[in-house]
C-alpha cells in the first residue's frame, strides 16, 4: 500500500502540474491547423446543412480542422460582444448584421484583422457596393482598409399575400409605381377584409424600437425614397443639416406613424423583434410588408402556399426616379488575438470563391444571394423561380447603397439605439409632432457621429 | 541589557505561539498544512467564479463618465422609476398576498392539500414556458385574453404590452407575483406551522380568536419570517431578469425596461458592455443596504422563529 504523506502529495501535485503545463505547447502546435469558427445558424436547416458541406469539402482539400459553432442570430451577437470585450476570441466569425454592428466599430478600434488580401482575391468579381462595404475606417491606422470578408447579400423586398389582395378586389399589377402610392395602395383593402376577417392590417410597418435590424432598414427605405440618401456619404461625413435629408426625415416619420396611427398597422409592431414581423406575416395579420431576406417565403414548407406570397421589387422614389435599395452585406470578420488566423484567412479564400460560394448559396434556398453580379446572370437558379427572381433583381441588378454604418461607425450605435424607432414611438405615444421628433433624432445623431470624426477616407 | 531581552523573549514566545495556534483553528504541525491543501481548490474556485467575476464587473463598469451618460439618458430614468415600482409593489402584494394564503392552507382538509398542490405549479413549472406563454396570450390581435373577451362580450380587448407602458408593466407585475407567489406562501405556511399549538389554546382561552388571534399572536411570531423573506425576495426580484425581459421585452417603445434588462440590452444590443454593467451596478446603492440589513436580521439573537 502506497504511503501518502504531505510531501508525496505535493511533490505529485507538482509533477501533474509540470507535466499539463509542458504538455500545452505540443497541443498548441496541434492547434495551429486548426480554426475556432462562430457562424449564424440559419433561418431554414438547408442553410445549416450547406455550410457544414462547405466545412467538410474544405477539411477534405486543406487537412485542416475547422473547429464551428452554429449559433442562433441575438446569442450569436452576446458571443462576440463578449469576446471583443474580454479578448478571448475566436479565429473567424461570421454574423448577418457584421456589416451593421460588429465590425464598424471594431474596424475603428482596430480589434479586427485587415484581411484585404483575402478580399482582393475576388475584388474585381465583386458587386460595387459589396466591395465597398468590405472597407470600414481604423481609427489607429487613420484609413480604410478591407476588414469584412463577404460572401452573402441580401435586400429588404416586398412580400405580399396574393390571395388578400384578391379577396379585397385589388389586383398586384395595378399597384402604383412611386413610394407613397405604392403603400397607399394597400390602405383599402383593410376595410374590405376586415367585411369578413376580424384581425387583418394593411401593412407590416416594423416601426420598433427593439431592433435589432428591421425597423432601421425600413425607416432607411423611407428616407432614400423621399431624397434622404445623403445623410452620411461615402466620404464617412453626416449631412445632418442638409434641407433635403431633414424633409427626408420629417416625410417619412410622418407617413410611417400616420400609417400606424390611423390602424393600418398591428398595434403590437411598436415592440415588435426581427422575428415578429415573419411570425405576423405567416399568420396573415397583415397584407404585406418590407422585409430583409426571402427568409418569410423560405419558411412556408407548402410549395401551393408558398405560391401565394409574391415578392416585389421596389417602386420608385417618391420623385418618380428609380429607387436605390439598402444592400446588406454577410461576411466574416477575424479578431484580433485570433490563433489561427492564416486557417481563417484560408478557409475564407476557399468560399468566397465564385462556384464555391453560390453553390453554397443556392442550398441555403436562395435566402441570401451572392455578391457577384456575373453569378445571377450566368446561373438560371436566380432567374427560375419568380420570389427569387425579384429579389435577385432588387440586390444585384438595380441600384444599391451599403448600411451607412459602412460609411461612419457612428451610425451602428445610431442603429443600434433605434433612434429613429424611438422618434416614431415618440410621435405615436407621446403625441411629438414629426418636426420635432426629427429634430430630436438628428441632434442625438450629431452627437454620436461626432465621436467618430473621419479624417480621411 | 541582555538578561532583561532573554527573559522578555522567553515571555513573549509562548504568547505568540498560543496567538499563532489561535490564528490556526487550534491546528498543529502537519494538520495545518493538510488543511489548507485541502482549501486550495475551494479557493480556487472561489477566486476563479465569484472574485474574479465580481471584481471585472467593477472593473468594466468603474468608469464615472458611464454614470453620467446613464443618468442623462431618459430611458435610464424610465427604467429606475419602473425599477423601484416593480419591487415595491411586486414585492409587497406578492408577501402581503403569500401571508395571507398560508393562513388559508393551514385549514385542515384533504382537499386543501389538493388545491395547495395546484396552488405550487405556477412556481414549479419551468419560468420561460410559462412566461412566453403569458406573452402569446396578451396578443392583442390572436392573444387567448381578447379572443375570449371578443368572444363573450363583443369586445375589443386593450392592446396589453403594445402601447401603454402602465398596461404592459402591470402585465409584468401581475405575471411575477403570480410565478413567485406560491414559493413564498409555502415558506410563511412553513414558518406558521412552526408556532406551538398551545400558543393558540391559550390565546383561546383568553377570548382571542379569528382576526385578533392573526393580529396577537400569528403576526408577532412570524414578522421576522415575514421581514427576511421580504429583504431576500427584492433582493431576487432586483436581478430578475426573465419576467420583464420575456412578457414585455422591455417595450412598448424601451418604457418597461428594469435595470437588469436595460444592463442587457445595453451591454449587448447597443453593443457597449462597459455601460451594461453600470446600468447593473447602478443598482449597488439599494442592493448593499439590503444585504447588509438581512445579515443583521438573520442575526440567530433576533430570529423569532
Amino acid at each position: 500500500m502506497i504511503q501518502l504523506t504531505r510531501r508525496s502529495v505535493l511533490q505529485r501535485s507538482l509533477a501533474v502540474a509540470a507535466a499539463g503545463a509542458l504538455a500545452r505547447p505540443y497541443i498548441a502546435n496541434a492547434a495551429a491547423k486548426t480554426a475556432t469558427v462562430w457562424w449564424t445558424q440559419g433561418f431554414v436547416p438547408e442553410e445549416d446543412a450547406a455550410f457544414k458541406r462547405i466545412v467538410d469539402e474544405y477539411q477534405k482539400q486543406s487537412g485542416n480542422t475547422i473547429d464551428y459553432s452554429l449559433i442562433p442570430f441575438a446569442p450569436l451577437m452576446q458571443k462576440i460582444v463578449s469576446a471583443l470585450t474580454s479578448g478571448d476570441v475566436p479565429d473567424l466569425v461570421s454574423h448577418d448584421i457584421n456589416d451593421q454592428v460588429v465590425v464598424p466599430q471594431n474596424a475603428w478600434d482596430d480589434k479586427v484583422v485587415e484581411v484585404s488580401d483575402v478580399i482582393d482575391t475576388q475584388k474585381d468579381k465583386y458587386h460595387p457596393t459589396v466591395y465597398l462595404a468590405t472597407q470600414y475606417y481604423n481609427n489607429v491606422t487613420k484609413k480604410r482598409g478591407g476588414y469584412l470578408i463577404p460572401f452573402k447579400t441580401a435586400v429588404l423586398p416586398f412580400h405580399v399575400w396574393t390571395p388578400l389582395v384578391e379577396k379585397a378586389g385589388f389586383k398586384l399589377s395595378d399597384a402604383p409605381k412611386t413610394w407613397d402610392a405604392f403603400w397607399d395602395f394597400f390602405k383599402p383593402m383593410q376595410p374590405k377584409l376586415r367585411e369578413t376577417m376580424r384581425n387583418v392590417y394593411a401593412m407590416g410597418l416594423q416601426c420598433t424600437t427593439t431592433g435589432p435590424a428591421d425597423g432601421n432598414n425600413m425607416f432607411h427605405h423611407f428616407l432614400i425614397a423621399n431624397g434622404g440618401n445623403g445623410i452620411v456619404t461615402k466620404d464617412g461625413k453626416p449631412h445632418l443639416d442638409d434641407p433635403q435629408v431633414k424633409e427626408a426625415v420629417i416625410k417619412s416619420l410622418t407617413y410611417i406613424t400616420k400609417a400606424y396611427k390611423d390602424g393600418y398597422v398591428p398595434s403590437g409592431a411598436l415592440s415588435w423583434n426581427d422575428a415578429d414581423d415573419n411570425n405576423a406575416f405567416h399568420s396573415k395579420l397583415f397584407v404585406m410588408d418590407l422585409d430583409g431576406t426571402i427568409s418569410t417565403e423560405v419558411a412556408i414548407k407548402d410549395k401551393e402556399e408558398r405560391a401565394q406570397v409574391t415578392t416585389m421589387s421596389l417602386p420608385n422614389k417618391n420623385d418618380g426616379t428609380p429607387m436605390t435599395a439598402e444592400l446588406g452585406v454577410g461576411g466574416a470578420f477575424i479578431p484580433k488575438g485570433a490563433k489561427s488566423v492564416d486557417v481563417a484567412k484560408e478557409f475564407m479564400t476557399y468560399l468566397i470563391q465564385p462556384k464555391v460560394s453560390n453553390d453554397f448559396l443556392k442550398e441555403g434556398l436562395g435566402r441570401w444571394l451572392p455578391t457577384m453580379p456575373s453569378l445571377v446572370k450566368d446561373d438560371p437558379f436566380w432567374s427560375a423561380d419568380p420570389q427569387v427572381k425579384a429579389y435577385m433583381t432588387e440586390g444585384l441588378l438595380s441600384d444599391t447603397v451599403p448600411n451607412y454604418p459602412v460609411f461612419n461607425p457612428g451610425y451602428a450605435e445610431v442603429n443600434a439605439q433605434q433612434i429613429w424607432g424611438v422618434a416614431e414611438a415618440d410621435i405615436i405615444r407621446n403625441g411629438v409632432d414629426p418636426k420635432t421628433a426629427a429634430e430630436t433624432a438628428l441632434k442625438k445623431i450629431e452627437t454620436i457621429l461626432a465621436k467618430y470624426p473621419i479624417v480621411q477616407s | 541589557m541582555a538578561s532583561v531581552s532573554v527573559i522578555e523573549a522567553g515571555r513573549v514566545a509562548p504568547r505568540r505561539a498560543s496567538v499563532l495556534r489561535k490564528l490556526r483553528g487550534g491546528l498543529q504541525g502537519s494538520e495545518y498544512a493538510w488543511a489548507i491543501a485541502f482549501c486550495i481548490p475551494y479557493i480556487g474556485v472561489f477566486i476563479a467564479f465569484v472574485v474574479f467575476p465580481v471584481f471585472y464587473g467593477l472593473w468594466l463598469g468603474h468608469q464615472p463618465s458611464l454614470y453620467v451618460e446613464l443618468f442623462n439618458d431618459p430611458i435610464y430614468q424610465q427604467t429606475v422609476v419602473n425599477t423601484i415600482l416593480y419591487l415595491v409593489i411586486g414585492v409587497n402584494v406578492k408577501m402581503f398576498l403569500a401571508l395571507l394564503l398560508s393562513g388559508f392552507f393551514m385549514r385542515r382538509g384533504w382537499w386543501v392539500k389538493g388545491l395547495l398542490m395546484i396552488y405550487v405549479l405556477p412556481w414549479a413549472v419551468p419560468a420561460l414556458p410559462t412566461f412566453i406563454s403569458i406573452h402569446w396570450m396578451l396578443n392583442t390581435q390572436w392573444g387567448l385574453i381578447n379572443n375570449v373577451l371578443w368572444d363573450a362580450f363583443g369586445i375589443d380587448g386593450p392592446g396589453w404590452l403594445d402601447t401603454s407602458r402602465w398596461l404592459a408593466l402591470g402585465s409584468v407585475i401581475v405575471t411575477y407575483i403570480w410565478k413567485n407567489m406560491p414559493f413564498w406562501t409555502v415558506i410563511l405556511l412553513a414558518g406558521r406551522m412552526a408556532i406551538p399549538q398551545e400558543l393558540y389554546e391559550a390565546a383561546e382561552v383568553d377570548g382571542a380568536t379569528g382576526i385578533r388571534r392573526f393580529v396577537h399572536v400569528s403576526l408577532p411570531l412570524l414578522a421576522n419570517l415575514y421581514l427576511v423573506c421580504t429583504l431576500l425576495s427584492t433582493i431576487f426580484t432586483l436581478g430578475d431578469f426573465n419576467t420583464a425581459y420575456f412578457i414585455s421585452g422591455g417595450g412598448p417603445a424601451l418604457s418597461t425596461h428594469v435595470l437588469a434588462t436595460l444592463g442587457i440590452r445595453d451591454a449587448f444590443e447597443i453593443a457597449r458592455p462597459q455601460l451594461g454593467v453600470a446600468a447593473v451596478l447602478s443598482a449597488l446603492p439599494l442592493m448593499i443596504p439590503l444585504v447588509m440589513l438581512l445579515m443583521h436580521k438573520l442575526r440567530t439573537s433576533e430570529v423569532q422563529l
